[in-house]
């Protein structure tokens, strides 16, 4: 965007959102709606921190938080739970309100996603994050008789859940089937085979294969060779050639890391199936959980469980070493004045580039580097009356095209209780930019305009809903520059991860799903607990 | 179709003198023909459509004949204060009756759904064409009293005159009522009335002075008959007269469902999306079934609360107990409870009960309504469409159920409307079990209703405390005794009970199970 015209810092920061229209004569010409991007006008000040105004004034906290996302909030919540006042806390957040990825946008219509909408039904080994779901009342009990977590049945994901589009018709599921000739079904078969057989396997050290969180995995060789390879490679020597089960696959890569099966390891790849343990008294490994705002409703239960100041539209930019612990520079974008945090330990719950950036003021022992593959993504919302519905399974929570570029679109009012299906309705479309080199793609996706991301929407979308173009009433997108990390090969079993998550004299302390190389809710609440306990580890708190 | 036999009335001539012979006169007595078939068409179809929309045919058809016909005698009458271009007098005359009997139909169908007092509009426009009708002969044949002898008037006219009333009785219910329908039949005769006036205003030259004046009129009478001729698709669309058996007195398209009210001489049948909700012929054995198992069980109820059944049919029942307080209904669709509390023929078989001061009538989700509703009810009857999409099979899940159990009082019973235990019976029985899942007792029944079949209930409470017998039952019933009741409750094997999932928001399983059973019914 307009990046060059503007001078000051506090220009830097017009507005982005505004109202955009599509171009009209187009057939689109009556949409409009408001553009964003992860704040990337906030977040690039961080190139040129010189830019910014020195500090006026000093405040004094025992732990700092930089990053509102998953993992920062999860970090908060556990500090205070683990005894912390909240006064000792602070939360610095760049964007105007926390959640990450899992941020959520509201029309007139409906609460609905900017990213992740959903939550798999947890691993009941999982104990932190089923208390958390506990006290967020996903979780509303636990069986008598089997112990079995009882989740809240209007967050489970509704029946129907899944529907795919092809040739011409909407399947039930996701795995093609229609029009699939036998030897490619057996293949599947065969695929999903092996999976099960992975869900079930323990390496050595007693660990799972494949678990969630990743840290909990077996260490294994034999595991840890199939992160050598791309999991494109492994499928051809597999013998895994069937091309709808390579759709299906490389869909589902996409659809989670924002990269292709060429790009992600083989280990990650697999994760994706083998990891799904799930146990419950009223739900199975398959299904889960969701909301109309999507994961934006458990960021808002994380930040709702604490509470220790939290304080948006602010930029930590630069971090001093003091012999009792680091200074950081928080620039608060409203007020344009910079406050100088005295804290004894920090939390780093950024992405890896940009706290590589913000520690590049410390001595180098503390310096962080690890390289990061990172796709954009572009989210759409369609606030829509409804949707021509083409023939087959009827409107439901997930909707993939197969074939198509984007992963799909999810209903935001699947959950809805509400027999009234004539009413509008918001849907998500996500496409995931998985190109070889995710710096031209993000240059390019900024450089997209508001019709532009529009046409391409809708042109996918009419393939399977023809005339929808003229009953789209509003259109929302979102540019996510950075979208999240992707597990390539080497990454999650490379000693560059590993030394990257260490602490550094006690002061400062990292937590990111970065750090798991797979960006899940999971991992980044994992990630923030694990950060937490080793502030109160150094601290010398006796953990409950 | 009904037919009533159906006789012109004669009407008396004005003397007239001699005249020298003329065309035009030809041209005269084919008006008489023309406007004559077209006057018994409108009366045709006022009588048909009466006994349509009121039901009781023979007393609709006379008492739109007497109407009408005493109306023609009022225009007969009235005739004698024509005076001046009688010409003049006549085309005017044609082109308001082309539009009164021409819209008529149309007019009629329109108005049912929105007046209360549909049988005065009817008779007023009865009256208003009879009128009209009545005014065209005498003027006529004083058109034509120079032209003829008086002889010879009264008899080409009278002539022309029946054999128009001849070919009406036959066109009329043989092509013009199968081919066109009612609306475009009054739509096509009002277009002959225009033409009539139009070959009289371009074929006599003494039209002249006011030939423009009246083109204009012409013009748009035929242009407005012809728009009404080209909407009448939607107005009665042609897909439902062929769907359904009877003939289509209401439909409308409201934001949630499609209702549509079919009439035959016996009976008055209501669908909902296609789906046939009741019948007038035997809807009093499944409200019956639906209401009084439950609440013959609850002397002390006071408060209960009505899920669905917008006809008020279920509340007319509920009424019969005058313990109860207060009956509150929750329906979606303000359509459908606003016809069931303003149309009269609709308001007599639910005997007014949605007026009812008792009763509290809310347009809203069931659902969304019951979650947020903090009272406590001694009795909840569920009377749902049945589960036949994903929306709907929400209001059969498990959680759902709890929802309801969270509102029922202490020994209070709910009784779920459950589809056909014979033709779905996975279906039936998954309800069963789904109120069971969710805490509830339950006692399956099931009754015989002629129009719908084996028809299935579940009666679900706390506890097994309940008796087929166990307090009065209303007076007047014709269905439902103590000893109906226990006939209910037996199952025969066909119907017997069968495992099922249960239905949960998650599985949807009622929705697939519906699907399965009801789909070999389906085409």
């Amino acid at each position: 965007m307009q990046q060059t015209a503007l001078g000051g810092a506090g220009l830097l920061l017009a507005p982005l959102a505004g109202l955009h229209s599509c171009a009209p004569g187009t057939g689109r010409g009556h949409i409009s709606g408001s553009m964003h991007g992860a704040n990337h006008a906030t977040g690039h000040l961080l190139r040129d921190p010189a830019r910014l105004p020195a500090p006026t004034r000093t405040e004094v906290v025992e732990v700092l938080i930089v990053g509102g996302g998953v993992a920062g909030l999860a970090a908060r919540r556990e500090l205070e739970r683990q005894g912390l006042r909240p006064e000792q806390i602070l939360l610095v957040e760049l964007d105007e309100q926390p959640g990450g990825n899992s941020r959520a946008g509201r029309s007139a219509v409906s609460a609905y996603p900017w990213g992740a909408h959903y939550l798999p039904v947890p691993d009941v080994r999982n104990h932190a994050l089923l208390t958390f779901l506990r006290e967020a009342g996903v979780i509303t009990g636990f069986d008598a008789a089997s112990g079995l977590p009882v989740y809240n049945e209007y967050h489970l994901c509704h029946d129907p859940e899944e529907r795919l589009f092809i040739r011409g018709h909407w399947q039930t599921g996701l795995v093609p089937e229609l029009g699939v000739p036998a030897a490619e079904k057996e293949q599947i078969a065969r695929f999903f085979r092996l999976i099960d057989e992975l869900r079930q396997t323990v390496g050595q050290d007693g660990r799972d294969a494949f678990r969630i969180p990743v840290q909990e995995s077996s260490g294994d060789a034999q595991f840890r060779r199939l992160d050598d390879v791309s999991f494109a490679a492994y499928l051809d020597e597999q013998g895994f050639i069937s091309p709808h089960l390579r759709w299906y696959l490389d869909y589902s890569c996409r659809d989670d890391y924002g990269a292709s099966a060429a790009q992600v390891s083989a280990w990650a790849g697999l994760h994706y199936f083998a990891s799904r343990k799930g146990h419950a008294h009223n739900a199975g490994s398959a299904d889960v959980l969701t909301w109309p705002q999507g994961n934006g409703f458990l960021a808002e239960q994380l930040r709702q469980q604490a509470r220790s100041p939290l304080r948006p539209d602010t930029v930590a930019y630069a971090l001093h070493d003091r012999p009792t612990g680091l200074a950081v520079d928080c620039y608060h974008v409203p007020s344009r004045r910079t406050t100088r945090v005295e804290a004894r330990r920090v939390i780093m719950a950024t992405p890896l580039f940009i706290t590589e950036r913000l520690l590049a003021g410390l001595p180098p022992a503390a310096h962080r580097t690890l390289p990061c593959h990172r796709a954009p993504w572009v989210v759409v919302n369609l606030t829509v009356p409804g949707l021509p519905q083409g023939p087959g399974q009827p409107l439901s929570w997930d909707n993939v095209l197969y074939g198509a570029q984007s992963v799909g679109y999810v209903d935001a009012g699947h959950q809805r209780l509400s027999l009234s299906d004539a009413a509008p309705r918001v849907v998500t479309w996500y496409l995931p930019l998985s190109a070889p080199d995710p710096a031209t793609a993000r240059r390019q996706a900024y450089q997209t305009s508001y019709d532009e991301w529009v046409r391409r929407t809708l042109a996918e979308l009419e393939t399977a809903h023809p005339g929808l173009t003229p009953l789209v009433e509003r259109a929302d997108v979102w540019v996510w520059g950075h979208g999240m990390v992707a597990p390539t090969p080497g990454f999650v079993w490379g000693a560059a991860r590993a030394a990257a998550a260490q602490p550094w004299q006690q002061k400062l302390f990292l937590a990111h799903t970065d750090l798991s190389g797979i960006s899940l809710f999971e991992e980044g609440f994992y990630q923030g607990i694990r950060a937490a306990r080793e502030v109160l580890a150094a601290s010398g708190v006796v953990l409950a | 179709m009904d037919k009533v036999p159906v006789r012109r009335a004669g009407r008396a001539g004005s003397a007239g003198v001699a005249a020298p012979p003329d065309a035009r006169p030809a041209l005269l007595l084919g008006s008489v023909f023309v406007i004559a078939t077209c006057g018994l068409i409108y009366e045709l179809i006022a009588g048909t459509l009466a006994s349509y929309l009121l039901g009781d045919s023979v007393m609709q058809f006379s008492t739109i004949i007497g109407a009408y016909l005493f109306s023609m005698g009022i225009g007969s009458w009235l005739s004698r204060y024509l005076s001046g271009s009688l010409l003049r007098w006549f085309i005017r005359l044609e082109i308001l009756v082309g539009l009164v009997g021409g819209f008529s139909a149309p007019l009629l169908f329109v108005l049912f759904e929105y007046v209360s007092s549909f049988r005065l509009i009817l008779y007023a426009l009865v009256g208003l064409t009879g009128i009209l009708v009545g005014l065209e002969i005498p003027l006529l044949m004083r058109i034509l009293e120079n032209r003829f002898e008086f002889k010879d008037l009264v008899s080409r006219v009278f002539t022309f005159d029946y054999i128009g009333a001849l070919l009406a009785s036959l066109v009329f219910p043989l092509v013009l009522v199968p081919q066109l329908g009612l609306i475009r039949t009054s739509l096509l005769c009002g277009a002959l009335n225009v033409v009539v006036a139009g070959v009289a205003l371009y074929r006599f030259p003494e039209t002249r002075p006011f030939r423009r004046s009246l083109t204009g009129a012409l013009v748009a009478s035929l242009l407005a008959l012809a728009v009404g001729f080209g909407y009448a698709e939607r107005l009665q669309t042609y897909t439902e007269g062929l769907a359904f058996q009877d003939q289509v007195i209401y439909s409308k398209t409201t934001p949630y469902q499609r209702l549509v009210l079919t009439k035959n001489q016996r009976e008055l049948r209501l669908f909902l999306n296609g789906n046939l909700q009741f019948s007038s012929l035997d809807e009093y054995r499944y409200h019956e079934a639906l209401v009084h198992p439950a609440m013959q069980a609850l002397p002390q109820a006071r408060r209960v609360l009505v899920l669905g059944g917008g006809d008020g049919l279920a509340v007319r029942e509920l009424l019969k107990y005058p313990q109860l307080q207060s009956i509150r209904l929750v329906d979606l669709d303000a359509g459908m409870t606003h016809l069931f509390q303003h149309n009269q023929m609709l308001l007599e078989l639910n005997q007014r009960a949605l007026l009812h001061p008792k009763v509290q009538v809310i347009n809203g989700d069931a659902y969304q309504w019951v979650r947020q509703d903090t009272t406590r009810y001694d009795c909840i009857v569920v009377d749902f469409p049945d589960p036949g999409n994903y929306s709907i099979g929400k209001l059969y899940s498990a959680a759902f159920y709890r929802e309801l159990e969270r509102r029922l009082a202490p020994g209070g019973w709910v009784v779920v409307q459950s589809t056909s235990p014979y033709v779905a019976r996975r279906s039936f029985w998954c309800v069963a079990h789904t109120l069971e899942a969710a805490g509830f007792t339950t006692l399956p029944y099931h009754c015989y209703v002629p129009s719908f079949g084996e028809w299935g209930f579940v009666l679900a409470g706390r506890n097994r405390h309940w008796r087929p017998d166990a307090g009065p039952l209303p007076p007047g019933l014709r269905y439902v005794t103590p000893a109906t009741i226990r006939a209910m409750r037996f199952f025969p094997p066909d119907m017997s009970e069968v495992p099922t999932d249960i239905n949960q928001l998650n599985n949807q399983a009622l929705v697939r199970y519906f699907e399965e059973d009801w789909g070999p019914y389906v085409h």
